[in-house]
């Protein structure tokens, strides 16, 4: 039992580190039906911009979280109109093998580019610190990253919500057609899409590395975490996957201490099925 | 026994009901005519019967068989088929292999599928056209095809989803020559839903009309065209009501 | 019999791919007499397989335009089985081959059978779980051997009951056998009922379902045949290094690899998987060789992602299809 409580907690932070992550490849899906399956390569890339700044740099790494959100948000853009933009024309079998291909290219890249080696932050303002809460210990790098999740999380959703681009941004998604006749300029909506599905993950992917390796092959873990919190909230739904993160989050470090952390894989497979087949919609998509 | 018998049919998606307590019957040799105002359940109908949606409520009948919530496949194989609005415009396969798929629901045997498509492209004047992708063609070709496509099943019922949606006065009159055409040599029935009124009035023996989910006149085109629900459905109550006058 | 007809007749194809084709055939029968060196020699036979990994996947990906990115169980499940009932039983390899297939097959058979419920980039993800499942499996199963993997007692050489050989020529024309097994099959599926049907659904399912086809039957026949031949290859591949492991035979890469390799060939046409291999496989290892004594690995990944990328973008019928479009321009 004494157990539980410390899984629930660090479950409960790391879900919302999943939530943002899961963010960008719902606005993209929402804005134009193509999974980004280069996603957990961006997360890994904005890992490495911020352990490489920071440590050849010597900045404090959370400070490096503009810079892995601009180049992120570069990136994001960069594929929507060299990539994806032609993808959208063609069959089904072109647009996931086009994001895929992208996210071969980047995962070897990092390979040739930083070798295999597994990259971890020294020093930092989080880094290896950690608070005592009566019997349980909370991690500092957990609960920051945490707390600038949500943040983070808030930010886009705000800017989905209650801003003029963010409406442009959401008509698009529902029917872009119609959008562009009401003067909208849908293309730009889906570069926005993309760059901002780009910058957010930047975001998760330098405050993971406050506390996680960097590896070229991290991306995969990350993105099927990602996919199947996505799936679970409703490809679509920003609230679903605030929610679906947290669930995630949840499973993850409270399962993982049931039945042992090398079959947390499993879990994460195991629920992508059963979301995908029992309740395809998820909690909250279309 | 009627060939169809649809039997209070209601389906809703979400709060709308699109289909509401619908019931009517077509008999073999039929020409039945569909008609309504756009989203009056046309379309949802036809799914229905063919077995795209499940209704809620009622039943369908085929030849004395129950049907109702059968796949499209199933449906297809006990003899409706059905003809859509686009065909997917895909450069995969030939006019002819496309026919040839719906001869393949009939026959496993190569040879028989194709000469069965190739005699149904005689009959619609397509031979020609036999190795060209559909992307080639203009509509009216393409209409065709789809029905080719439909006719290679050998239905029985053979259902027209808007046949002849974007063809000229010229290719209308040709499609409605066809239609006639193979409904006798192939000793079809045909349900036919469309809002081009010169295509559906002289072709029809009886038509069925739609409102808002709801079946609100079926009978003989001449009485139809003057019934006061038909009129206030399509141009108001205000036309229907100047019309008496 | 018709089928046989079928499966050996070409004459609907034109005169240039039937040359093709028939030169295709004529170097790999001639291959072995001409090239002495081991490493063209291994080149040439991985090169084999992956034509019949690829004919295959283009079955339910090409054809059926089902992107199914979990191949590499396949493999892997056929490879262990005859790996496994050689080292316990001394089973010879024609009887584990079957056996091994089977196991793939049903499998697939299974898998298909639910997974065909999703669609598009659903279906993809589900497969590559389910791929990943497996693999993490094997690696944590002790009774077969875990991650230490799987040797196989070697025999006397020649040795046609345990296919087991010193010259890897013999590997060569038992793999050229299996891929002229597999472009006869394809010859005849491309004609047959099961192939439109296949096509007809990639081109649009409501379409397909109201003429009568069963949708989710078909992609699950097409599934499991695909299936058989991933088996094959699995088979082969066990009996050929001698050794197995999780990392070697299912690991993602491979199920990655077959399905780019297609792609850039030119998925959903007859030659398409062989140009694709034809062009990968030669790139990576000879690429692969030359980098890795440079200490750079992954280069050639870089360049296959750069290449499907492309492709994808500008021509998703892969190369394949720029040869069509050229000769329509003529």
């Amino acid at each position: 039992m004494e157990l539980l409580i410390p899984a629930i907690i660090s479950g409960l932070l790391m879900g919302m580190l999943f939530a943002l992550v899961a963010l960008g490849l719902a606005i993209i899906f929402g804005v134009m039906d193509i999974v980004n399956f280069a996603h957990g390569e961006f997360l890994m890339v904005g890992m490495y911009t911020t352990f490489l700044t920071s440590t050849y740099l010597s900045i404090e790494p959370l400070l490096t979280i503009p810079v892995a959100a601009t180049l992120g948000l570069i990136l994001g853009v960069a594929s929507y109109y060299l990539l994806v933009r032609h993808l959208l024309k063609g069959p089904m079998i072109a647009q996931l093998l086009g994001t895929f291909g992208l996210m071969i290219f980047l995962r070897y890249l990092a390979m040739a580019i930083f070798g295999p080696d597994y990259k971890i932050l020294q020093q930092g303002l989080l880094i290896g610190k950690s608070a005592k809460w009566g019997a349980v210990i909370i991690s500092y790098p957990k609960l920051g990253t945490a707390v600038i999740s949500v943040i983070a999380f808030g930010a886009v959703y705000w800017l989905i919500n209650r801003t003029r681009l963010g409406m442009a941004l959401k008509a698009t998604s529902l029917n872009a057609e119609a959008a562009s006749y009401m003067g909208i300029n849908t293309e730009r909506m889906r570069a926005l899409a993309w760059g901002l599905g780009g910058a957010t993950v930047g975001i998760a992917g330098a405050l993971l590395t406050n506390f996680y390796y960097a590896n070229p092959t991290v991306g995969m873990l990350f993105a099927l975490i990602a996919f199947a919190t996505v799936a679970m909230g409703g490809f679509g739904s920003i609230k679903g996957a605030f929610i679906a993160g947290l669930i995630m989050g949840l499973l993850i470090d409270v399962g993982g201490t049931f039945i042992g952390p090398q079959h947390k894989f499993a879990l994460i497979y195991l629920t992508y099925f059963l979301v995908v087949i029992f309740r395809p919609q998820g909690l909250f998509g279309w | 026994m009627a060939l169809l018998e649809v039997t209070d049919l209601t389906i809703a998606f979400g709060g709308v009901v699109a289909n509401d307590r619908i019931s009517f019957e077509i008999e073999k040799g039929e020409i039945v005519g569909l008609i309504g105002p756009n989203g009056a359940g046309k379309t949802t109908l036809f799914n229905c019967i063919v077995g795209f949606h499940k209704p809620q409520q009622g039943t369908v009948r085929f030849n004395g068989k129950d049907i109702t919530g059968l796949r499209p496949f199933q449906t297809n194989r006990e003899g409706i088929g059905r003809t859509f609005q686009i065909i997917n415009l895909s450069g995969n396969l030939t006019v002819l292999e496309n026919v040839m798929v719906g001869a393949y629901c009939r026959t496993s045997d190569r040879r028989i599928a194709g000469q069965e498509a190739s005699e149904i492209l005689s009959l619609l004047e397509l031979e020609k056209d036999s190795d060209s992708s559909l992307l080639e063609l203009p509509i009216a070709a393409q209409k065709r095809v789809g029905l080719a496509m439909a006719l290679a099943t050998k239905p029985k019922l053979l259902m027209l989803d808007e046949v002849v949606a974007g063809l000229n006065p010229k290719e209308t009159e040709e499609m409605v020559g066809l239609l006639r055409k193979i409904c006798e040599s192939k000793d079809l029935t045909l349900f036919l839903t469309e809002h081009v009124m010169e295509v559906v009035m002289p072709i029809s023996k009886r038509v069925i009309v739609l409102d808002g989910g709801q079946k609100i006149a079926e009978g003989e085109p001449q009485d139809i065209a003057d019934n006061e629900r038909v009129i206030q459905a399509y141009l108001g109550v205000k036309y229907a009501k100047s019309r008496k006058h | 019999m018709n089928t046989l007809k079928d499966a050996l007749s070409f004459g609907d194809l034109p005169r240039s791919e039937r040359i093709g084709f028939f030169l295709f055939i004529v170097f790999c029968l001639v291959f072995p007499w001409i090239i002495k060196n081991a490493f063209t020699q291994a080149v040439m036979i991985q090169f084999l397989i992956f034509c019949l990994y690829g004919l295959g996947w283009n079955l339910i990906g090409g054809y059926g335009g089902q992107v199914a990115l979990g191949q590499a169980k396949n493999v892997g499940m056929s490879a262990y089985t005859v790996a496994l009932l050689m080292v316990w039983w001394d089973v010879p390899f024609w009887v584990s081959t079957p056996l091994g297939i089977i196991v793939a097959t049903v499998e697939s058979f299974i898998l298909g059978y639910f997974l065909f419920r999703l669609k598009g980039h659903y279906f993809a993800i589900a497969t590559i779980c389910v791929s990943l499942v497996w693999q993490q499996l094997f690696i944590n199963w002790d009774l077969i051997g875990g991650a230490r993997g799987v040797e196989l007692p070697l025999k006397e050489t020649p040795n046609f009951v345990y296919m087991q050989f010193s010259s890897p020529v013999y590997y060569h024309y038992f793999a050229f056998i299996l891929v002229m097994g597999a472009i006869f099959y394809m010859n005849w599926f491309r004609k047959s009922r099961l192939g439109f049907q296949l096509r007809a659904i990639s081109s649009g399912e409501d379409v397909a379902e109201s003429l009568g086809i069963n949708i989710h039957w078909v992609k699950v026949k097409a599934y499991c045949i695909t299936g058989i031949f991933a088996g094959a290859g699995g088979a082969f591949y066990a009996v050929y290094y001698n050794y197995i492991d999780p990392f070697s035979v299912m690991h993602l890469e491979l199920s990655i690899l077959i399905a780019l390799m297609t792609m850039i060939g030119g998925a959903g046409s007859m030659w398409g998987p062989i140009i694709g291999a034809m062009i990968l496989i030669p790139l990576d290892r000879y690429l692969g060789a030359w980098l890795g004594g440079l200490g750079v690995t992954g280069v050639d990944f870089i360049i296959y992602a750069l290449m499907v990328m492309i492709i994808s973008a500008y021509e998703p019928r892969g190369i394949w299809g720029i040869i069509e479009k050229a000769r329509a321009k003529r």
